[in-house]
């Protein structure tokens, strides 16, 4: 409904407009062509004009034009085609390159005739910047995730990898190629902690951390992979974006730092306990030290108080038996002198248990049969610890015999018996058993091999502290009167002077066991070395004896008995002196010396002697084991301190 | 005699069905010659609602965001005509019209054009069909794509929402092994239906006599 004026205007807007208009009638001829359409398609509007639209453009005969054309006179629909879905008319830019269009077609009715309007819109330049947007983001993307050193793998809610980063190649071993399609379950080992991960990340949409995983590289070795997890949408589906840090080579590094610092600290502490062990050890080592100081110094104290008191003894003794000799009978004096040599005997025991703890004592070593001493000596030992307690003994046949002094090992044994019934004072059991033992290593004895007595009780036992002070002298547990404090004091000197040892074990209420080891007899020892007593008297003689003893009193005690018995007696306070007597003096028949004399010593004297009178027999008196023990057997031997019996006996086996 | 708008007899049912599949199978020739494969459309069913059932139709068993192609009528019945998609599934349609060479990015940039001209497409081979078979011509305008849950596609909050009813029509779509369930939809008022059962009518009444014609 245009008037002329409008028709003009209407004319130079046709041809103004930046779309391509194109009007078809009911034949398909066409009857308005604007400039737009006339540029773009290179036709001039009188070239085409009342031409088929089909002719100017034959190809427009396969696309969807005809139908929607048709429609669009038929039925009145209007349609749009896009450059999508169809290859639509052969237009051109003005630079000359395809022109992007899209049609829209409507009817449209004028002067109740039909026509088809064809609207050609240019989207190239919309398309265009598309393009290189995406292709710029594209280009920004392709530079972080191609040159990423990790793998980054992308896929959908069904761990379908949709795609991946070049990286896959050195961080997994995998083609590009070869994951897309695949289940990433692929790249991990089960029981993975990144499946629950992942369902857990769809589910709550959100940014994880990264998560430690062992995954499995195409050759089917296992690493380890720090994998991060980016959560995305788009399209209505779920998908995550997973980047894969191979951090094997760390992880093999800590660990083996790990081991180093743990080896480390391993080695400190052994080194430690080293240094305290070397620590611990030497204060025990320090402490036997110090203990076995102690101990030699109050040996040789004790040592050195018996040796003179058995001196003194030896005169009182000797003099007491004289006197009772030549006192008339009278039974209140004999008494009298009884009670007092009674008396000096039990002071000569008491100082050969002292003895015998400094170890000096005078051993008489002999092969000792114990299937044979210990049964002898039961019915003592059950005198000894009273009817509450039973005595067990076991010595079997095969234990051998021992070097040892008989009447010491009895006493001994008696020590223990009676620390025994002490400790049980309720009764109880006393058990004496015997084993042979080939190792003396252990308890530190040099040579082997030995024979072990054990005397167990079942008494209350010992604390530590008296454990470790037991065998010290003087040292009881006995009330004031009770007890000497020698007892165990004397077994341990003993054992030790015998080449033996002692041992106690003990526990409060468990009772104490206590082992001696002794020196096993050697095995061509005769068992029949019991001595057979000499007990024969000899008839009387009369013998010149040159006494030596630097002490006057000891001089006189010894003249006196050997006056008594018979001899004549010449007496050297020195050795010097004796050996000027020998010279000088008519010739005697006997020499009895001391041991222990300052300058020359009994010994040394008797090798002098030896020397210019081999014949001339000598006598050692000691009183103690001062004696080298390889030589005494040289000379004849008396123990003091003696009585005028004892010397008598040794002059006798001197002579023979 | 009170005529209920939301009922169609069985026969009225039928007609609607059997005019609704030529119209698509018109457009999936459409579509055959664009895309250059088979295609396949089908209307299995046809009914009339209310807006609000329709509303509620269309989320039944699907995501709430939903993208339609709109297109508004002219003629004997006038109206708008939806094609109602869910809106992940519009874009495996245009997946798989526009051929898998594309990329994910590049199917979301051409996802409007491509989903209108499908639309359009589909739309106009219904309309132009009834249109045909009833003799009728009829205006159609382009198309618009619009999203959203049903009640904003069935502008069920509008002024006017008691007096329209909506055809529908289910539809199912095969295109390179890609199955998509949609909906067309003709939104109309009162007097439209009314015309459009009177036009079926008649279409029926002809084929009926067509029928007899052929016995008698």
């Amino acid at each position: 409904m245009l008037d002329n004026v409008s028709d003009l205007v209407f004319g130079a807007v046709f041809d103004a407009v930046d779309i391509g208009l194109v009007v078809i009638d009911s034949e398909g001829c066409v009857v308005c062509w604007n400039e737009w359409i006339a540029r773009v398609a290179r036709r001039p509007a009188q070239e085409v004009l009342g031409k088929s639209f089909y002719n100017i453009f034959p190809d427009a005969r396969r696309t969807r034009l005809p139908a929607v054309i048709a429609d669009a006179f038929q039925v009145g629909s209007s349609s749009i085609l896009t450059h999508t879905l169809n290859a639509l008319l052969p237009l051109r830019g003005e630079g000359g390159g395809p022109l992007l269009h899209n049609i829209i077609v409507r009817p449209v009715s004028s002067m109740h005739t039909n026509y088809c309007l064809l609207q050609i819109t240019d989207v190239t330049v919309a398309v265009t910047r598309e393009r290189v947007l995406r292709e710029r983001q594209n280009a920004r993307y392709h530079a972080i995730v191609d040159s990423a050193p990790d793998a980054i793998i992308t896929i959908d809610d069904s761990r379908n990898i949709h795609w991946v980063n070049g990286a896959v190649d050195h961080v997994l071993g995998y083609d590009h190629s070869e994951l897309l399609g695949q289940k990433l379950d692929v790249l991990l080992e089960p029981d993975n902690p990144l499946l629950p991960a992942l369902a857990e990340s769809v589910a709550d949409q959100k940014v994880d951390t990264a998560i430690s995983v062992v995954g499995r590289y195409k050759n089917g070795k296992s690493g380890y992979f720090d994998i991060s997890l980016g959560h995305w949408r788009a399209d209505q589906r779920d998908f995550v974006t997973t980047v894969w840090r191979d951090v094997t080579e760390r992880v093999a590094a800590d660990a083996a730092l790990r081991d180093a610092r743990d080896a480390l600290q391993s080695t400190n502490e052994e080194l430690e306990s080293r240094v305290e062990e070397r620590t611990r050890e030497r204060e025990i080592a320090l402490r036997q030290l110090h203990e076995s100081q102690k101990m030699e110094s109050i040996g040789q104290l004790t040592g050195g108080v018996a040796h003179d008191f058995n001196n003194l003894l030896a005169v009182i003794l000797g003099s007491l038996s004289l006197l009772k000799k030549t006192i008339p009978e009278d039974a209140r004096i004999s008494r009298l002198l009884d009670r007092a040599i009674q008396g000096a005997e039990r002071g000569a025991t008491l100082t050969s248990r002292l003895l015998a703890f400094a170890r000096r004592q005078e051993l008489k070593v002999e092969f000792v049969a114990l299937q044979k001493l210990i049964p002898e000596m039961l019915d003592f030992l059950r005198h000894s610890v009273g009817p509450n307690i039973t005595i067990h003994v076991g010595v079997s046949s095969e234990v051998c015999a021992v070097e040892v002094d008989a009447n010491q090992l009895e006493l001994a044994l008696i020590n223990l018996a009676v620390n025994a019934r002490d400790a049980m004072p309720q009764g109880g059991s006393l058990t004496i058993a015997c084993h042979n033992e080939e190792n003396g290593k252990r308890v530190g004895l040099p040579r082997d091999p030995f024979v072990c007595i054990t005397v167990t009780d079942t008494g209350e036992g010992m604390t530590e502290a008296t454990l470790a002070r037991a065998q010290e002298p003087f040292f009881t547990t006995k009330g004031i009167g009770k007890g000497t404090g020698l007892g165990l004091s004397m077994v341990q000197g003993f054992t030790a002077q015998s080449g033996g040892a002692m041992r106690i074990s003990s526990r409060p209420g468990e009772g104490t066991t206590v082992t001696l080891w002794l020196p096993r007899a050697k095995q061509d020892a005769k068992a029949a070395s019991a001595e057979t007593e000499i007990a024969r008297t000899k008839e009387a003689r009369h013998l010149r004896v040159l006494l030596v003893d630097d002490d006057i009193l000891v001089s006189m005690g010894a003249a006196d008995m050997l006056l008594d018995l018979g001899h004549s007696v010449t007496e050297a306070p020195s050795g010097a002196q004796a050996l000027r007597l020998l010279e000088t003096d008519p010739p005697f028949d006997i020499v009895v010396t001391d041991y222990a004399m300052p300058g020359m010593n009994g010994f040394e004297l008797a090798q002098r002697i030896k020397e210019k009178r081999p014949k001339l027999p000598i006598i050692l008196a000691t009183g103690y084991a001062e004696l080298p023990a390889d030589r005494s057997i040289e000379f004849g031997h008396l123990s003091k301190p003696y009585t005028s019996r004892d010397l008598a006996s040794a002059l006798d086996k001197a002579l023979d | 005699m009170k005529v209920d708008p939301g009922e169609l007899t069985e026969i009225e049912q039928d007609a609607l069905a059997e005019i609704a599949n030529m119209g698509v199978s018109r457009a999936a020739s459409s579509l055959r010659q664009m895309v250059g494969e088979q295609v396949l459309l089908s209307v299995p069913s046809v009914r009339i609602v209310t807006r609000e059932a329709a509303a509620i139709l269309v989320e039944r068993n699907n995501p709430k965001r939903l993208v339609a192609v709109q297109q508004s009528f002219e003629g004997p019945f006038a109206g708008r005509a939806l094609l109602i998609f869910p809106e992940a599934q519009s874009l495996e349609l245009v997946r798989s019209i526009v051929g898998d060479e594309h990329s994910l990015e590049d199917i979301i940039d051409l996802e409007q054009e491509a989903l209108a001209e499908t639309g359009n497409i589909i739309l106009n081979g219904c309309l132009a069909t009834i249109a045909n078979v009833l003799h009728r011509t009829m205006r159609m305008s382009l198309p618009s794509v619009v999203r959203g849950d049903g009640a904003a596609l069935f502008e069920v909050d509008g002024a006017a929402s008691r007096a329209q009813f909506v055809l529908f029509l289910y539809i199912d779509f095969n295109i390179k092994k890609c199955d998509v369930h949609g909906f067309i939809a003709l939104l109309m008022d009162l007097p439209s239906i009314a015309a459009l059962k009177a036009i079926v009518h008649d279409f029926i009444s002809a084929i009926e006599k067509q029928q007899s014609g052929h016995v008698g």
